[in-house]
């Protein structure tokens, strides 16, 4: 065996014999479970974890007295108007249902592409996919003019005998998010149960062990239990894929379908995938960046780990890019007086300000990572992933509100602002997304450690521990330069 | 009476008989406060159920109890509803006429009633000057009847106090000759409270009689009486001129002469047989005339005089003013137009004229024929000797210590130098009879509670002189007395009801059955009872100093909303925006863009006012089309009445308005720094902006027009504007298999003024709600049929426009076009919108969640949402924290059992929050003709029923209520199955276009393409406005 230089080791060349491992400092299956478990299993969570609680859940009941408000006084407690009929309540919903949408394509499509490296972020990755599609489905049944009766929106047989109108996209929406949100559900709780199964191993208690005893299902990892589960997996990752594209894409028909100059375009659907998918790794970062810190998950989350996501970040956000340009392109191409101003109108509107946030959190901001160090930096890296959340955010605004501000008569088009209620609303999602979050960390295996077991090199069966590095304990200087790195 | 349900226990109320709720003491406090004058008569009557019922039988039935309310047969008594009177039928409406005296001219109305509650105003099909329409005014009135700030009662000292105690009052404290006492009243052109003047004066020979209206046309009567001596009025025939000069007239505005005067300009502006009217206009500000005239130009009312002389001096030679060059030149091709127009042509001066400009027009008419031909002249029945300058030196001097007024408000609109309220406040005996407790009542003794015009006897003269006669549809909800009552008690008449007050104006006579009187009360109007004349005008007309304008001049105008502030308590007129402006619940400081700019302000910078000594603070309004160096002042605003519709609305600018002057110097106009919101319905976008050139690209496309030669030439002008790809449709459509009828609308843009009065009368036909100044700014109003203006400007030669050349101004009434093709319809998830096989896009209000996408799927925005249950959320000017009032959660959804809820149409739901709602052709009024026709049809023989297979109706028989109260005539509605039908045709027509038509929607609503008639056809696209 050569000796390898420090800078040999590089995180971007994907010579699998120059990269830092997977899981760094760990070389027995053991010590990675209880490294994964060591915040489930304490006695007593950590002072920031409580902080972080009570902060989440106030801004989530805030949500609930504000949804009570709501409802018993009228949706024109938000600042919806003629022409703005949908504000906030559905820029909202388009933004969680994007940030849900990096967990199916982390665990789905990078585990059928063989990925190995989304092992340590898919688990919470669809934990966030779940709690954002939550979040999501909350803001269409609230902002309802007649919440009471939102049900109507569901093919219930009734005795009306009637269905509800098919050609409309938002009951395609309906089924869309639903079947996104059944299936990312089964997914995440179907690639849990190994997990489920240790920590009732684990289990300290006699209510930990019966409630951990019943979601695990009665696993016992047997082989034929591996086999049955796996196939599974595969089967689920491969029904959940079109899902990726398909949620999104149904989504972005809610306005494609509309005929409203700015939503009746058809580069919708890829545009809004690619801006879903930009938006959900965006917000795994956000995420995965304090939760590796709180939790120690500094060895199984490492910087190979984001720099891969800052990778993605920087093609998906360039592709949105190209989908903004796009869009400009064929409003002047085609020649339509309408069409042509809503986008004039965007870029140097009223409405200029969102718009230019737009692109410079969204197709500015991820050329940083065309450079390693920004990709290496953690302080870089977080706050491109901020600055993308919120230019995700404002992508929607401009689209829900510029195109309804102005459209066809002049004599309709007016100027939308939010009221205390509608940004309060919003960030009581973020409780309610965050409480969620915490209480998963908190009580459910963060990461899929049964998965991750399987891409250490000890899982491999073939290396007997002499083929490359990935079967040799880390070198000093493959751990200086993770070191550097952090 | 209208609470009766409140009581402790929940669910709904069950009585076994009348009898029982009499005796409930939640009951009988109940009338208590509703009914204080009346309440102790009936508390003590006990438990007597006919006494009881002898006397609320009215009043039950507007709890809906079916006890015939309307007073409308002879008889005094009120009889138990133990029988239906004959012809009547619950449930269906019965109309009824009567009239409405506005500003001295009465207005003749057929008001509809429901089961005795009177719910909506329609014109009188028999009465000259209405001819079935009405202004917006008189639509508005009926909620002014239902209001809840109504006075209920008799006060004293501001505390309450009853008739009796008054009359008992007055009879001992009003001297006998009449000496040191004062009538002030306002305008009226009725005969019987002349009659009742008269008599009241023959009482009491020493007293004085003032008549007072704030924006009555002071200068034209004088002028008259220049002309002709005596008392005159002028009566125009605008259907009789082709040409027709206005001096600052702004005659198919809002006023008393509205609805006249817009059917005979709209009579001759749809281009048939090539020919068309030519107004022009000489004004300060863009009024409704302004936006509708051929030839515009903006200057001040002095200017205006300028003009005047230069025609006097073109027609019968006399001394012109020196003009600018623009006037000019402007002047030299009006009066060219004016003499090759000879008799057909006609001259209107405003009332911002001097009387001597009055006097030359009437001269100038007739040197050039239009008199006796567009003009003639009738006689007024008034006593104008005193004027109200004159009393207040009387007052002051002491020679007069009992003022009585009737009617008017002068305690808030009386010349400002007079101190009228500090005035009254000092006499010893001082009565107002008003509908509110206003400001004047505020400053008098005595406040006598009007009746409702609705609520009484009345008759008037509309402005040709014919009488018309006016019953009550409703007994008093709160008693009160008429006008003439009022004057025949103090005079000491044996007669003080109303009833026989009018019925012996009209020579009396014991037969309550007499034909004539039935007749006349049944028609509303007195046949041949005009009376016009065109005597000759004296030629010796005052010379006429034109002077030169100092600084900025303020020119006042009576609101286009609210008159002079009578109406300002009626949420519709309060909410409807002004046609120009598109501004609600406000007035603002008119000025022109480029005043503005250098004023350094901007829409809502507040700017201070100094007229002599006092100074008001308004917030600006720069309007394209305003005379720069001009600020106008709509009146009416600011009122000191606690009502909860007005309060806080608007800045009173009657301080700055001294003699009744129509214009004043300023000393000084500056901003203030301070802003103050502006509640438009209509944004404004400035020109360079990209919204402000997107507007004006594709103005063109929207609002087609065309002139008079450009329409000879090519006659589908407008059909060519835009190109057209029709696409196929991606879903079948089949919703029309089986149709029986195909519902159809058109609005004609060359005769729509944009009056207003179609809004208001979808307000009242629809129960729309209003929803307040703070959602009007939040973008909530809730009117299913607006009127959308544009400015369009003049090319700036390089690509832009000049937002200081204003080139036309279109108005354009828009609604639901009840597309074909709905995109509204496809996108609704729940199937609440939904298309009917006649071709009406309907709107299932139970079945609607409020997703609000089809409002953002309608191109034309015409999808009204309930954002909140605006009927039990009283109107707020700004929004506080909780957006609602904490009474809005336990009131019911339609506002509950108030006065109110009194004014709905029974035939249209009123809908609650979470629907969307939306024009509906007034599908309520198709249904009640498909189903007469039906009933017809189905008692045919069998081969007539053959003939007619689809039961087709009479072309006319369906008049949607924006229809019907078009006095231009510029909506027609109607079948286009049937392919002779006034629709067909015009859907057929030269002008018709559909608006969007290339989103491929199919609209049912079709518009007809403006039609101007510059001077010199090719210029500009409407008309040269400067």
């Amino acid at each position: 065996m050569t000796t390898l230089q420090s800078n040999q080791f590089c995180n971007t060349n994907e010579d699998p014999r120059n990269r830092p491992q997977l899981i760094r400092n760990h070389t027995d299956f053991g010590s990675v479970t209880d490294d994964i478990l060591k915040g489930n299993d304490a006695a007593r969570p950590p002072k920031s974890w409580w902080f972080a609680l009570a902060i989440s859940f106030s801004m989530m009941s805030m949500l609930g007295v504000l949804i009570g408000y709501l409802i018993v006084t009228g949706v024109g407690v938000w600042g919806n108007n003629n022409p703005v009929m949908w504000g906030y309540p559905i820029v909202n919903f388009v933004f969680w249902v994007g940030i849900g949408h990096a967990g199916t394509l982390i665990s789905a499509i990078l585990f059928l592409f063989r990925q190995k490296w989304r092992t340590a972020i898919n688990r919470f990755a669809e934990a966030m996919t779940i709690f954002a599609v939550i979040c999501a489905g909350t803001f269409p049944g609230i902002h309802v003019g007649r919440v009471w009766l939102a049900y109507w929106l569901f093919p219930i047989p009734n005795q009306m005998d009637m269905w509800p109108q098919f050609r409309s996209p938002l009951l395609w929406d309906v089924f869309a998010v639903g079947t996104y949100f059944t299936v990312s559900l089964l997914f995440w709780y179907l690639g849990m149960i190994p997990d489920l199964a240790t920590m009732r191993d684990r289990a300290t208690t006699k209510v930990k062990q019966i409630a951990y005893g019943v979601f695990a299902v009665g696993w016992r990892g047997s082989m034929r239990h591996w086999h049955r589960y796996e196939r599974a997996y595969l089967l689920l990752a491969a029904l959940a894929t079109p899902l990726v594209l398909s949620v999104h894409s149904v989504v972005s028909f809610d306005f494609a379908v509309a005929q409203l100059p700015g939503w009746h375009t058809t580069i919708f659907p890829p545009y809004f995938v690619a801006g879903a998918i930009f938006s959900g790794f965006a917000m795994v970062m956000t995420l995965a960046i304090p939760a590796r810190e709180l939790w120690g998950l500094k060895n199984f989350i490492t910087m190979r780990h984001l720099e891969n996501m800052c990778k993605i970040i920087l093609f998906t956000g360039s592709l949105v890019g190209f989908a903004y340009s796009m869009e400009f392109f064929i409003a002047w191409y085609s020649g339509e007086l309408y069409e042509s101003f809503t986008f004039i109108n965007r870029a140097f509107g009223p409405y200029g300000w969102a718009y230019w946030i737009m692109v410079s959190c969204n197709v500015v901001t991820p050329q940083i990572f065309w450079f390693k160090k920004a990709r290496n930096s953690i302080v870089i890296m977080f706050t491109a992933s901020l600055f993308v959340n919120v230019g995700m955010w404002f992508e929607r605004f401009v689209i829900v509100v510029t195109s309804l501000a102005n459209d066809f008569l002049p004599s309709s088009w007016g100027i939308f602002e939010p009221t205390w209620v509608d940004v309060m609303t919003f960030f009581g999602s973020f409780g309610l997304f965050m409480t969620f979050f915490l209480l998963f960390i908190r009580y459910l295996p963060v990461l899929a450690i049964a998965e991750l077991k399987a891409v250490m090199p000890a899982a491999d069966p073939h290396g007997h521990g002499h083929s490359y590095n990935e079967m040799t304990p880390e070198t000093d200087a493959q751990a200086a330069l993770a070191e550097e790195d952090e | 009476m209208s609470s009766v349900k409140e009581q402790k226990n929940t669910g709904r109320t069950w009585w076994r008989s009348l009898d029982e709720v009499v005796a409930s003491p939640v009951f009988r406090k109940k009338v208590q406060e509703e009914f204080p004058d009346g309440a102790s008569e009936l508390l003590a009557t006990g438990n007597d159920r006919r006494h009881f019922l002898k006397i609320m039988g009215a009043s039950m039935a507007l709890a809906g109890l079916g006890v015939g309310g309307c007073r409308r047969w002879p008889k005094e008594n009120i009889v138990p509803y133990a029988h239906r009177p004959e012809g009547t039928m619950p449930g269906i409406a019965e109309h009824y006429a009567t009239c409405f005296d506005f500003g001295g001219i009465a207005q003749g109305v057929l008001v509809t009633s429901n089961d005795g509650r009177p719910t909506k105003i329609e014109g009188n099909p028999s009465h000259p000057d209405s001819a079935g329409a009405t202004d917006s005014f008189t639509q508005a009135a009926i909620l002014d009847l239902y209001d809840p700030d109504r006075s209920r009662g008799v006060t004293y000292d501001n505390k309450l106090s009853s008739l009796a105690a008054f009359k008992e009052w007055i009879a001992s404290y009003l001297p006998n000759d009449g000496s040191g006492v004062a009538v002030l009243s306002e305008q009226s052109s009725s005969p019987t409270y002349s009659r009742m003047r008269r008599a009241f004066m023959k009482s009491m020979p020493n007293a004085v009689w003032v008549e007072y209206d704030p924006v009555a046309n002071r200068n034209e009567r004088r002028g008259l009486a220049f002309a002709f001596g005596g008392q005159w009025k002028t009566v125009h025939d605008i259907s009789k001129a082709t040409t027709i000069v206005s001096l600052d007239a702004d005659i198919l505005g809002a006023g008393p002469m509205q609805v006249p005067n817009t059917r005979g300009w709209a009579a001759h502006r749809n281009g048939i047989h090539g020919k068309m009217n030519r107004l022009w206009i000489a004004e300060p500000s863009l009024s409704l005339t302004g936006s509708n005239a051929d030839e515009r130009i903006a200057m001040t009312p002095m200017r205006v005089s300028a003009i005047a002389t230069a025609i006097g001096a073109a027609i019968i030679g006399n001394a012109s003013a020196t003009l600018t060059a623009t006037e000019q030149a402007w002047a030299d091709r009006m009066i060219a137009d004016l003499k090759h127009a000879g008799s057909h042509g006609l001259l209107v001066a405003g009332a911002s004229q001097p009387a001597s400009v009055h006097h030359l027009v009437a001269r100038i008419n007739e040197v050039i024929g239009a008199a006796g031909h567009s003009v003639s002249y009738t006689t007024l029945d008034s006593d104008y000797k005193t004027s109200i300058s004159e009393l207040a030196e009387l007052i002051k001097a002491k020679d007069v210590e009992s003022v009585i007024v009737i009617g008017g408000n002068p305690a808030y609109d009386a010349p400002a130098e007079l101190g009228f309220e500090e005035l009254l406040k000092t006499l010893p005996l001082s009565v107002h009879l008003s509908l509110y407790e206003d400001e004047t009542s505020k400053a008098c003794k005595w406040h006598v509670n009007r009746a409702h015009w609705l609520e009484s006897w009345c008759d008037g003269r509309s402005a040709d002189g014919t009488v018309c006669i006016g019953q009550p549809l409703i007994r008093p909800l709160f008693d009160g007395l008429t006008p003439s009552e009022l004057l025949a008690t103090l005079s000491g008449l044996a007669t003080t009801d109303g009833q026989s007050l009018v019925r012996e104006t009209f020579g009396g006579g014991e037969d309550v059955w007499d034909p004539a009187w039935r007749t006349a009360v049944h028609d509303g109007v007195v046949k041949n009872t005009a009376s016009i004349e065109t005597p000759p005008v004296n030629r010796r007309i005052a010379p006429l100093t034109i002077l030169e304008d100092h600084g900025m001049v303020v020119a006042f105008k009576p609101s286009g909303s609210i008159w002079d502030g009578r109406f300002c308590n009626n949420g519709w007129l309060q909410e409807i925006p002004d046609t120009i402006t598109k501004l609600t619940w406000d007035n603002a400081a008119i000025l022109s863009p480029a005043t503005a700019s250098e004023l350094g302000v901007k829409q809502g910078d507040v700017l201070t006012i100094e007229v002599a000594k006092e100074k008001v603070s308004i917030a600006a309004l720069p309007v394209p089309g305003t005379a720069d160096g001009v600020v106008v002042l709509p009146l009416g605003y600011g009122r000191r009445f606690a009502g909860r519709v007005c309060t806080g609305a608007g800045t009173d600018v009657y301080p700055l308005r001294r003699n009744n002057s129509w214009s004043a110097t300023a000393k000084t106009v500056r901003a203030t720094g301070e802003t103050y919101p502006l509640a438009t319905t209509q944004m404004h976008f400035d020109i360079d902006s990209t919204p402000g050139k997107g507007t004006q690209e594709r103005l063109p496309l929207l609002f087609r027009e065309g002139t008079l030669d450009e329409y000879n030439k090519h006659p589908h002008f407008a059909q060519h504007v835009g190109h057209t790809m029709h696409s196929l449709s991606i879903f079948e459509e089949q919703q029309f298999e089986g149709a029986q009828y195909k519902w159809g609308m058109s609005f004609d843009l060359s005769s729509c003024t944009g009056c207003n009065a179609c809004v208001t009368a979808c307000h009242a036909e629809n129960n729309i709600a209003i929803v307040g100044k703070d959602q009007v700014l939040m973008g909530r109003e809730m009117q299913w049929l607006r009127i959308d203006r544009y400015f369009a400007f003049e090319s700036d030669g390089h690509g832009g426009w000049d937002g200081d050349k204003l080139s036309a101004v279109a108005i354009q009434p828009m609604t639901c076009s009840h597309c074909e093709n709905a995109p509204c319809e496809e996108v609704c998830p729940v199937a609440a919108t939904v298309h009917d096989t006649d071709g009406l896009n309907t709107m299932v209000y139970n079945r609607c969640i409020g997703t609000r996408y089809c409002s953002n799927n309608c191109p034309f925005k015409v999808r009204r949402f309930n954002y909140f249950d605006y009927f039990r959320r009283d109107p707020l000017r700004s929004t506080g924290m909780l957006q609602v009032q904490p009474d809005y959660y336990v009131k019911a959804q339609s506002g509950g059992k108030t006065l109110r809820a009194m004014q709905f149409n029974p035939d249209v739901t009123v809908r609650m929050r979470g629907v969307m709602e939306k024009c509906t052709y007034c599908t309520q009024r198709i249904q009640r003709v498909k189903i007469a026709t039906k009933n017809t049809w189905v008692k045919l023989s069998d081969a007539e029923k053959a003939k007619d297979p689809r039961v087709s109706l009479q072309d006319g028989a369906i008049v949607t209520a924006c229809e019907q109260v078009c006095p231009a005539g510029a909506i027609v509605f109607g079948d286009l199955m049937d392919k002779e039908s006034r629709i067909s045709k015009l859907h057929e027509s030269d002008r018709a276009y559909e608006m969007l038509e290339e989103l491929n929607i199919k609209s049912r609503t079709k518009y007809l393409a403006r039609l101007t008639n510059p001077v010199n056809g090719s210029t500009g696209a409407g008309g040269s406005h400067h």
